[in-house]
């Protein structure tokens, strides 16, 4: 009598789900995934920002004009850091700029670092003729001296700019 | 991972009996190698799962009253004023009262009381030094964004189902620097 003989298979183990799940992911990273816009490039500073737990809003991610306060983190000097989110926002406040002889401006200037408030005030002026529906948000860091701050306020009162935004971070553990 | 598409095109290919006297030729099904594509996969799903930052900033927003050329009167008894000091410490008073020292976390109270006492007519003005921290002033931002569903809940449990006023935010001036300071 012969025994059958049972073949012996290899080790094969089916991949499918695994694939499936793998693209699934791939597909929601794909989408969620944001990039650095170019200003973000450009600037050197770090900002922490400061902590909140009411319910706040996301951040608009279109007609924004972004001041940011920060700390160089070479330079060591505190500066406002204006920038606009939309690409032709961007290309109109250069022309401006580039029009009102802004020290330092350039064919490449996505972010501006102001250092004074004269200096303040026309930006903004600038960015609320570039763009009249823009909001503005503030994103600084929360070290700094409240006087950076209320600098900026005020000369976004005085463009009749009175809703803005504080840009903030959730607070963890709630 | 290699050959793991191996058995993917596999289908039927068991041998049936030997009733036939041809040797029926072992039919093979679509093969594909998807070791590569999942490779790629991979290799993609690591890059954005690493680059992707779930935390989005939020924001919180503000009004600021514009730049009138006539002030606006308002009745000192409904106002209710929040000082932050350069090195960070608040003090409250309420119209023409001596400012007094508040922790934080009282102040959220004292907010909701005077707030629903004061039935929807409370105006709480929040002036902060030039040299304060600025995390310090948002913090009590936060504290009065906080506190407004308490003042809510206070308004409707005395019958009113609006709220009218909020908060806002004013420049310290040289008198409200001294009367704090001593303090």
């Amino acid at each position: 009598m012969s025994k059958i003989k049972k073949k012996r298979l290899g080790f094969v183990l089916d991949m499918t789900p695994l694939v499936d799940i793998t693209f699934l992911l791939l597909t929601f990273f794909m989408f969620t995934a944001k990039f650095k816009s170019e200003s973000e490039n450009q600037q050197k500073v770090e900002i922490k920002r400061p902590k909140t737990q009411a319910d706040t809003a996301k951040l608009a991610d279109k007609d924004l004009v972004m001041i940011k306060v920060g700390v160089d983190s070479v330079l060591k000097d505190t500066a406002w850091y204006v920038s606009m989110i939309n690409e032709q926002d961007v290309v109109d406040l250069r022309r401006a700029m580039i029009e009102a002889k802004f020290p330092g401006v350039d064919e490449k200037t996505v972010s501006f670092k102001v250092m004074d408030t004269v200096w303040l005030g026309k930006i903004i002026q600038s960015c609320r003729m570039v763009n009249q529906k823009a909001s503005f948000a503030m994103d600084a860091d929360r070290r700094l001296r409240y006087e950076w701050v209320e600098k900026a306020v005020n000369e976004m009162r005085k463009n009749r700019a009175t809703t803005f935004n504080f840009v903030t971070e959730k607070k963890q553990g709630l | 991972m290699a050959g793991g598409g191996g058995d993917l095109g596999g289908g039927k290919s068991q041998r049936r009996g030997k009733k036939g006297k041809r040797k029926a030729k072992k039919r093979l099904g679509f093969r594909l190698d998807m070791t590569p594509l999942v490779d790629i996969t991979f290799l993609l799903l690591t890059f954005f799962m690493l680059t992707t930052s779930m935390i989005t900033p939020q924001t919180m927003e503000m009004n600021v009253p514009p730049e009138l050329d006539v002030p606006i009167e308002v009745k000192q008894s409904e106002l209710l004023t929040v000082r932050l000091r350069d090195d960070g410490t608040i003090f409250y008073n309420m119209g023409m009262d001596a400012p007094e020292k508040i922790a934080l976390k009282a102040l959220r109270k004292v907010i909701v009381d005077q707030n629903v006492q004061l039935k929807n007519r409370c105006i709480v003005v929040l002036k902060a030094s030039s040299n304060a921290p600025y995390g310090m002033v948002v913090t009590i931002l936060d504290e009065l964004n906080l506190a407004e569903p308490d003042i809510l809940a206070g308004l409707k449990a005395a019958g009113i189902n609006e709220r009218k006023r909020k908060f806002t935010v004013a420049p310290m001036e040289a008198k409200d620097q001294e009367e704090i300071k001593g303090l």
